[in-house]
C-alpha cells in the first residue's frame, strides 16, 4: 500500500479560487508571448570566442563557458512566484543555442516577430547582436556543419537534410533524458563539487597519466567547473531577493523575497530541509542543465517519488498544509512554462506548437515493486487539474496488480477534466519491457518518461530518445518506386528493390520493402554515430553527467557512455499507414488479384482520379490494423518484429543499442503533407497516422481497436510508443463512466498495451474550435505524446486532431465522422472502413472503374 | 573635400538609390534566371555604396554557387575583403552549392517576403548542398536588403 493519508484523493476543496495566488500566476502564464532571448548564446559565445581557447580540453572548456554563463545570467524576478531563478532572461522565453539549431533563425531575425505561426519578439537590437556577433562565431561551429567536415558531407547527411526521408535528432540537440535530482537535493552541490575533487586529487596523485586518466581528471574537474557555475547564479539571486526585499513596499512580496534570498543562500549548495527549498534546488538545478543542454523534453522524472520525503517532513512537523503544498507544486509546474523552443517557420509546420516538454512522471510502484502511489501523486494531479498548462507533460503510471483501483479512476478523472491530461503508463509492460533489454530490475521499475512518451531508468540511463524520426511512408513509397519517391522526383535515392510490377508474390514485396528500410535504418544510424562522434569531440555534457549514476565513478561523462545504461531512440512515423498498405497490397494484388500492381501504381500516381472504385474497394475491404483481421495482426507484428530485429545489432557510439519506438510529435501531419497516394487507400498529402494509432475511421470497435494494439508485442518496442483515443465525453459525475473509462485502460494494459492518452472532445467542438480560434482560446489537446494549445498547431495537425477516432465510451463503438467535413479524413468516399454494407461484386478493377 | 569627390559619392548614392529601386521592383516581379543574376549584381552594387550594409560582411570570406538541376544555368557568388563578386558559372570549393528545380523557386527561397529556407528544402524545389549556415546569412541579408530598401543608404 503507497502513502495515501488524504481523506480526499480528489482534493476537491481546493481550487484556484482558494489558492488565489496561482490563478492569478497562471493567468499572466497562459496570456504571454514568447520573446527571443540571447543571453545564453551571448555570454557563450563571448566566453569560447574571448576568454579561452583551443589549447584546453574541450570539456572544461564547455563546462567554463556554461559557468559563465550562469555567473553573469541576470537574477530576475518576474511575478509572485514562490520559486527563484528563471530558464532565460524574459518572462516568456525561447533561447538562443547557435551551437545546435539557432542558426536556423537567421534567415528571420527582421520577420521572427511578426511571422504568422508562433511569432517571438526580438529586439532590433538583439536582431543585429546575433547578426553580427554572435552567428558569424558558429558559421563553421555548430553541430551540424562540425559533422559534415569532418565526416565530407556524406551521402546520409545529404539524404537526411531531404527531410522527408528521416531526421536525425543530433543535429538539434541530444537532451531528451531524465537526470535525477535526488542526490543533489540530499547532500547539496557542494558536497558533489568536494567528491568531484577528491577523485580528480585521486587521479592525479597516481603520477604521470596515461590518455584515460586524463581525461577522466579533466571529467571531474569540468564537473567541478560546471557546478560552480550553479552555485554562482544562486548566490546571484539571493543577493538580488535581498535587495529587493529591502525596497519593497508590499509586506507579502517583501517576505517572499526574503525567503527566496533564504533558500538560494541554502540550496542547491547544501541539502534540502524543507519542501520549498528542495522545489527550489530542484528548479535552479534544471535551469542550469539548460546552460548547458538545449531546453528539448529535458524531463525531471519522478517528482512524487524524489520530492515526497521533503513534503512528508514538512507536513508531519507542521511546518506545510495542504495548500502551501500545492501552491508550491503549481509553482514549480508554471516555473517548467518559463521557455520556449526556438525553431525556425517551417520546423513550426513538423513540430508545431509543442513545448519544451519536461515531462514528469507519478504513481506506479516503487525499486521494490511495492504500490509507490503517495500524497503527492494526488496533489500533482489535482494541481495538474486546476492548472491545465501546456507544460509539464504529466506521465501516469498505472500498475493494475499494485495500484489502487481508486488511482486508476481519479486518473480518469483528471483527463475527463483537463480534457487531455495525464498519459497513462503500463508499468507492468514497462517495466518488462526495460528489464528484457538489459536494465536490472529495481532500475526498470524506477522508470520515468522522457519528454513524449520514451521511458528512462531515472537518472541511471542516457537515452537520447530522439536520435531518428524515420519515416515508413517515405521507405514504402521507396519500394514502390524501385528506390524513388514521388516528391524527390526520378533519382534514385536509395537502393533499387526491383520494379513490383514483377513480383510474384506478396513475400517478394515484403523482403523489397524489408531491404529499403534495413537500407534506411542504416544510413539513420551511421549518420547519428557520426553526430555522437562529434558531440565527444565538441560538446561534451560534464553539468548533466553530475546528476546521473555512472560517470562521476567512472570518471567520464554521458557522451563518452559515463551512464549505467545506454541507448538512442529511432522513433516511426506512418506506422499504421505502412502496416495497411503492406496488407492492401498483400490482398488487392496477390490474394484476392482485385487489380495487378502496375493497375495500382498509376492509380497511386493518379492519387486514384480514375480508379474510384478500386479506391472504394482498398479502403472498405482491405484488412485494417486496429481490427482483428489476421492480415492485420501479421502485418503489424512483422513490422514491429522486424524494426527491432534490424535495429539491435547497431551499437551507437556510447556503446548502447538502439531503441524503436512509435510516437510522432507533428511529424505525421508535417510528412503527410509530402507523400503521395498510398494503397490503403489514403489520399496524397493527407495526414498520416499519429504514433501507434490506428489510421482514422479504420477501427470500428473500441475493444477490438484496444486488443490490436495491446496486442503488439511490447518487448519489440523498448523506445515507447503514443497511442491517441478520443471520447466525446466522459461524464465525471457518472461513477460507472468514470469506471468505465478506467476498465478500458485497464483491459488494454491487460492485453499487453504500453501507453495511452486521450482528447476527450467530440468532433464537432473541435471543428468549431478550428472555425472559429476565439471559441476555445484555452484549449489544450494531446498531440503524439505532448500537449499543445489547438489554435498553436498548423492547419493539418488541427484536421488530424479533429479526425481521430472518437469512441462512444458506453457503447464501445466507433462515432461516426460529421458529413461535410471528409476531406480532412485521409481518405474517401465517405462510407470508410466502417461503414456497411459494401458489396462489390466486381472481381477485378482497372482505371475507371 | 574636393568638389569632384563630393560629386562622386552622390553619383553613386544616386545610382545605388536607383539600384535598390530597381531590386525592389524585380523581386515583386516575375521572376527569370537573368532576374538571379541581376538580384545578386544588385546586391553586391549596395554591398559597395552602402556601409551600414557592408557591415554584414566585413571580415566575411564565403562562395556561393547557385545552378539549376538542368544545369543550363549557373551563377556564382563570392564574398571576400569586404566585397561581393558575382560571376557567370562555377567558383571552386564552394561553402554551399545551391541546385534549384526552377528560378522561381530559388528566388523565393532567398528573396522571399517570408525567408524560409527549410520550406523549400521540404517542397523539395531547392537542394543546398554544403555549410547550411552560409545559406542562412545569405537568406538573411538577401531578405534585409528586400526589406529595409533605400533605408540602408
Amino acid at each position: 500500500m503507497g502513502n495515501v493519508t488524504l481523506p480526499d484523493i480528489g482534493l476537491a476543496d481546493y481550487t484556484l479560487d482558494n489558492l488565489a495566488r496561482l490563478k492569478q500566476l497562471r493567468k499572466k502564464c497562459v496570456g504571454a508571448k514568447a520573446e527571443v532571448c540571447i543571453e545564453r548564446a551571448r555570454l557563450v559565445t563571448e566566453y569560447l570566442r574571448g576568454l579561452s581557447n583551443d589549447t584546453e580540453p574541450m570539456i572544461t572548456r564547455y563546462a567554463g563557458a556554461v559557468a559563465y554563463f550562469l555567473s553573469h545570467k541576470a537574477s530576475l524576478f518576474f511575478d509572485d512566484n514562490l520559486l527563484a531563478g528563471t530558464t532565460t532572461s524574459k518572462y516568456f522565453g525561447a533561447p538562443v543555442y547557435p551551437e545546435f539549431t539557432g542558426m536556423a533563425i537567421w534567415p528571420e531575425l527582421d520577420t521572427i516577430s511578426g511571422r504568422k505561426r508562433n511569432p517571438l519578439k526580438l529586439s532590433p537590437a538583439d536582431a543585429e547582436t546575433l547578426n553580427f556577433k554572435i552567428f558569424p562565431y558558429w558559421m563553421d561551429r555548430s553541430i551540424l556543419e562540425r559533422t559534415r567536415a569532418r565526416f565530407k558531407n556524406p551521402p546520409a547527411m545529404k539524404l537526411f537534410e531531404r527531410i522527408v526521408f528521416f531526421l536525425a535528432g543530433k543535429a538539434g540537440c541530444i537532451s531528451h533524458t531524465v537526470p535525477c535530482y535526488a542526490k543533489a537535493l540530499r547532500v547539496g552541490l557542494t558536497s558533489m563539487i568536494e567528491e568531484a575533487t577528491e577523485k580528480e586529487r585521486t587521479i592525479a596523485a597516481q603520477g604521470p597519466l596515461g590518455e584515460e586518466e586524463r581525461k577522466s581528471a579533466d571529467f571531474y574537474r569540468a564537473v567541478q567547473i560546471a557546478l560552480k557555475g550553479i552555485l554562482a547564479y544562486a548566490g546571484n539571486l539571493a543577493a538580488a531577493a535581498r535587495n529587493l526585499a529591502a525596497s519593497e513596499p508590499d509586506p507579502w512580496r517583501r517576505e517572499n523575497y526574503r525567503k527566496m534570498a533564504e533558500v538560494c543562500e541554502r540550496v542547491p549548495a547544501n541539502a534540502a530541509r524543507t519542501f520549498r527549498e528542495a522545489l527550489n534546488s530542484l528548479w535552479l538545478i534544471q535551469v542550469a542543465i539548460h546552460a548547458e543542454n538545449i531546453n528539448m523534453a529535458m524531463s525531471p522524472g519522478r517528482l512524487d517519488q524524489v520530492l515526497y520525503p521533503y513534503y512528508r517532513r514538512d507536513m508531519d512537523e507542521g511546518g506545510l498544509d495542504l495548500g502551501e503544498a500545492m501552491e508550491l507544486i503549481g509553482c514549480l509546474w508554471l516555473k517548467f512554462n518559463d521557455n520556449a523552443n526556438l525553431v525556425p517557420e517551417t520546423a513550426e509546420e513538423l513540430f508545431g506548437g509543442a513545448g519544451t516538454v519536461p515531462a514528469v512522471t507519478v504513481g506506479g510502484v516503487d525499486t521494490e515493486g511495492a504500490d509507490a502511489v503517495n500524497d503527492l501523486t494526488y496533489l500533482m494531479l489535482r494541481v495538474t487539474e486546476l492548472l491545465t498548462t501546456r507544460d509539464p507533460n504529466l506521465n501516469a503510471r498505472y500498475h493494475y496488480e499494485r495500484n489502487p483501483k481508486a488511482y486508476r479512476d481519479r486518473l480518469a478523472e483528471v483527463i475527463a477534466n483537463t480534457q487531455s491530461v495525464p498519459a497513462i503508463h503500463n508499468d507492468v509492460v514497462d517495466i518488462e519491457v526495460m528489464r528484457t533489454h538489459e536494465v536490472k530490475v529495481e532500475h526498470s521499475r524506477d522508470y520515468a518518461i522522457i519528454g513524449c512518451v520514451e521511458l528512462a531508468s531515472a537518472g541511471r540511463s542516457y537515452d537520447a530518445s530522439s536520435s531518428i524520426i524515420l519515416n515508413l511512408v517515405s521507405v514504402l513509397e521507396l519500394t514502390l518506386y524501385n528506390g524513388r519517391r514521388p516528391v524527390t522526383g526520378d533519382k534514385l535515392i536509395s537502393i533499387e528493390t526491383g520494379d513490383p510490377s514483377a513480383f510474384k508474390t506478396f513475400g517478394e514485396f515484403l523482403e523489397a520493402f524489408q531491404k529499403q528500410l534495413a537500407w534506411m535504418i542504416e544510413q539513420a544510424v551511421g549518420l547519428n554515430n557520426m553526430f555522437g562522434a562529434v558531440y565527444q569531440e565538441f560538446l561534451p555534457s560534464p553539468l548533466l553527467s553530475a546528476f546521473f549514476e555512472g560517470p562521476m565513478d567512472k570518471g567520464r561523462d554521458l557522451i563518452f557512455g559515463g551512464a549505467l545504461y545506454n541507448s538512442s531512440g529511432s522513433t516511426h512515423v506512418g506506422f499504421a499507414d505502412t502496416v495497411d498498405s503492406l496488407s492492401a497490397v498483400e490482398t488487392a494484388v496477390f490474394t484476392q488479384k482485385k487489380c495487378t500492381f502496375p493497375d495500382l501504381l498509376t492509380a497511386l500516381k493518379a492519387d486514384f482520379k480514375g480508379y474510384e472504385k478500386l479506391h472504394a474497394w482498398l479502403v472498405n475491404r482491405t484488412p485494417r490494423y486496429g481490427t482483428d483481421d489476421p492480415v492485420a495482426v501479421r502485418n503489424s507484428q512483422e513490422l514491429i518484429r522486424f524494426l527491432h530485429d534490424t535495429y539491435c545489432p547497431h551499437e551507437n557510439y556510447r556503446g548502447g543499442r538502439f531503441k524503436p519506438a512509435f510516437w510522432t510529435m507533428t511529424n505525421h501531419a508535417g510528412q503527410g503533407q509530402l507523400s503521395g497516394a498510398l494503397p490503403n487507400g489514403r489520399r496524397a498529402r493527407r495526414n498520416l497516422a499519429s504514433g501507434i494509432t490506428p489510421v482514422s475511421q479504420a477501427a470500428c470497435r473500441l475493444e477490438e481497436c484496444l486488443r490490436a494494439v495491446g496486442g503488439l508485442d511490447g518487448l519489440h518496442i523498448p523506445g515507447g510508443v503514443a497511442l491517441n483515443l478520443k471520447y466525446p465525453v466522459v461524464d465525471v459525475t457518472d461513477p460507472q463512466d468514470v469506471a468505465r473509462f478506467g476498465s478500458a485502460v485497464e483491459a488494454y494494459f491487460r492485453a499487453g498495451g504500453l501507453h495511452i492518452q486521450f482528447n476527450i472532445m467530440s468532433y464537432e467542438m473541435l471543428i468549431e474550435a478550428k472555425e472559429d480560434k476565439t471559441k476555445h482560446p484555452e484549449l489544450l489537446v494531446r498531440v503524439s505524446g505532448y500537449s499543445a494549445k489547438f489554435n498553436d498547431l498548423n492547419e493539418a495537425m488541427k484536421d488530424e486532431i479533429i479526425t481521430r477516432s472518437a469512441y462512444d465510451l458506453r457503447k464501445g463503438m466507433l462515432v461516426p465522422f460529421p458529413g461535410g467535413f471528409t476531406a480532412m479524413l485521409p481518405f474517401e468516399p465517405e462510407q470508410g472502413p466502417c461503414a456497411v454494407p459494401k458489396p462489390s461484386g466486381i472481381s477485378t478493377f482497372r482505371k475507371g472503374d | 573635400m574636393p568638389q569632384t569627390l563630393w560629386n562622386l559619392l552622390l553619383l553613386r548614392t544616386r545610382r545605388a538609390r536607383k539600384g535598390i529601386e530597381k531590386i525592389v521592383r524585380c523581386l515583386e516581379s516575375e521572376f527569370t534566371e537573368e532576374t538571379l543574376e541581376l538580384l545578386l549584381k544588385g546586391m553586391s552594387l549596395v554591398f559597395a555604396v552602402s556601409e551600414k550594409y557592408r557591415k554584414n560582411i566585413e571580415g566575411f570570406v564565403g562562395r556561393y554557387v547557385f545552378r539549376s538541376e538542368d544545369e543550363s544555368f549557373v551563377v556564382s557568388a563570392a564574398f571576400d575583403k569586404g566585397k561581393m563578386s558575382v560571376r557567370k558559372g562555377e567558383l571552386a570549393d564552394p561553402n554551399i552549392r545551391v541546385y534549384f528545380s526552377n528560378s522561381h523557386a530559388l528566388l523565393n527561397f532567398i528573396f522571399s517576403p517570408k525567408p524560409d529556407v527549410l520550406s523549400a528544402i521540404l517542397n523539395q524545389e531547392v537542394t543546398p548542398d554544403g555549410n547550411l549556415n552560409y545559406l542562412y546569412k545569405f537568406a538573411y541579408m538577401a531578405n534585409h536588403l528586400r526589406l529595409k530598401g533605400i533605408e540602408l543608404l
